[in-house]
Order: structure tokens, then sequence, then C-alpha cells
């Protein structure tokens, strides 16, 4: 059944862990949350009210900085405070 | 074009959880660096993939676990009203070597991921630049189309297109 199917999705995806050590229950906290929000309202049209941004800011901010701390490259987000890198073209 | 019998919003729903994904073990970390809904109600959405290249024990003991991992940017934009979503992913690919520095020489190289069905297993196509257009099969209702529109071919010997 898909309730079934998304359900047992939903459990799979929360046993990922995070790049930062430190956020992974963080993480797995928001990802049920937004995973209920995503298949319950914005796929069947509802798109308003996100009920998960007080988790998703306490998550972020400890993404960033794991981010920082090890030095991942990521281009072109200037939140995260690297310079912005612009992506070389493929060769 | 792949038919299936699948609903679209179940489709979009395991391709949003794809991880863990037996047929690609080495994601390790699956982040959201950013997700918002924009003023047409798509859901934009920016995802760290922490891979590791699964090197011998003893050259990730040496090189310190950091160093072996790649991190693939995944980009994506789910359109409920369309029933369209698209999906692609960048590396951000750090080389090993340089033990003093601490920073290593980072290069990028633009790939995809390919969605393949009816088993929603997920590839990695190297050196492929590709937009995934998903939307309902005009002749099936419940069932979908992948649209690939290649945007750059390299390594292969084919001209580039544009998109």
């Amino acid at each position: 059944m898909p309730s079934e199917s998304a359900a047992a999705a939903a459990a799979a995806a929360a046993a990922m862990n995070s790049v930062g050590e430190a956020c992974t229950d963080m993480k797995r906290e928001y990802d049920q949350c937004f995973n209920r929000w995503f298949a319950e309202k914005f796929l069947k049209g509802d798109g308003s009210g996100d009920p998960c941004t007080d988790l998703f800011k306490r998550y972020q901010q400890c993404v960033q900085k794991a981010i920082k701390e090890k030095e991942i490259p990521i281009e072109g987000l200037e939140f995260m405070g690297h310079g912005k890198e612009k992506p070389e073209s493929s060769s | 074009m792949l038919p299936s019998s699948h609903p679209w919003d179940t489709v979009i729903k395991a391709a949003m959880r794809k991880y863990p994904n037996p047929m690609n073990p080495c994601v390790v970390g699956v982040d959201v660096l950013e997700r918002s809904v924009d003023a047409q109600g798509r859901l934009h959405s920016l995802r760290l993939l922490s891979t590791e290249w699964g090197l011998p024990g003893l050259v990730r003991a040496v090189l310190g676990t950091g160093r072996t991992m790649t991190y693939v940017q995944e980009r994506s934009v789910v359109d409920p009203a369309e029933k369209r979503m698209e999906l692609c992913s960048a590396n951000a690919v750090r080389e090993m070597g340089d033990l003093g520095s601490g920073l290593g020489r980072k290069a990028r190289d633009r790939t995809c991921s390919a969605v393949s069905f009816p088993k929603l297993t997920l590839t990695n196509v190297v050196s492929v630049s590709e937009r995934l257009v998903y939307t309902p099969h005009p002749e099936n209702a419940g069932g979908r189309l992948l649209t690939r529109k290649p945007s750059s071919l390299r390594g292969i010997g084919l001209a580039a297109t544009g998109g």
C-alpha cells in the first residue's frame, strides 16, 4: 500500500546521518517533520504553513558549523560564509 | 519514455527519500542545505550528499576520513500543480594529497544522477550533465514520463546541446 511504503521509506530516510555528527538527531527530527508535511500537505496542493521552520533553523545552524569546520567545498552559498566560488566549466 | 504504474506523488516521495539506497551504499550522509517554496508554490531544495570513497582502512587512517569523502550537491524543484520534478547534482571533489596544507586541491565535476524506472534505483552518470523532468504520462493517468534533456556530454565525443 502506498501509505505503508511511504512510512517505511520515511523511516529509512530518517536513519541517514548528517555530515556533522552532532547534527544527526536534529536532522532526523526535521526529516520526519518535513516528510510528513511534504506527503500530507505539499503534494496535495497545500504548500502553505510549513510547520518545520524552527526545527530547520536549529538543524541548519548545526550543519553550517560542521561544513565550516570540515572545510567542505560548497559553491555559491553565501550564508555559509565561504568566498563566492564560480563553478569551473566541464572539460 | 518509460511509463510506470506508480502515481506521480509516490514516485516523487521516493525520489526525495532515495537514501539509504542499497544500489549506492557509499552515500553515508544526507543534509538539507536550503529549502524554500517560491511564489509559484514550487519547492526548491539543495541537499548535500556525503559519499565515502571506500578506500582501504589503512589509506583512510593515513589521510583522515575527511579527505576521502566526496560531497555531492543535489538541487531539486518539485511543482505539485504541474506534477513536475527536476533534479540535478554536481560534485565537489577534494583531491587527496597536500597532507601538510590541510586543504587539498579542489576540482568540480558537473555530473547528474539518473533515476531509472520502475525500480527507482539511482545510478551516477559520470560525465553527463542532464536535466531530469518528471511529468504525468499523457495517455496513462496513473503513470509518468521521464524526459531526459542532455545539456552536455563529456568524454564521449558527442556535441554538447543546450539546456
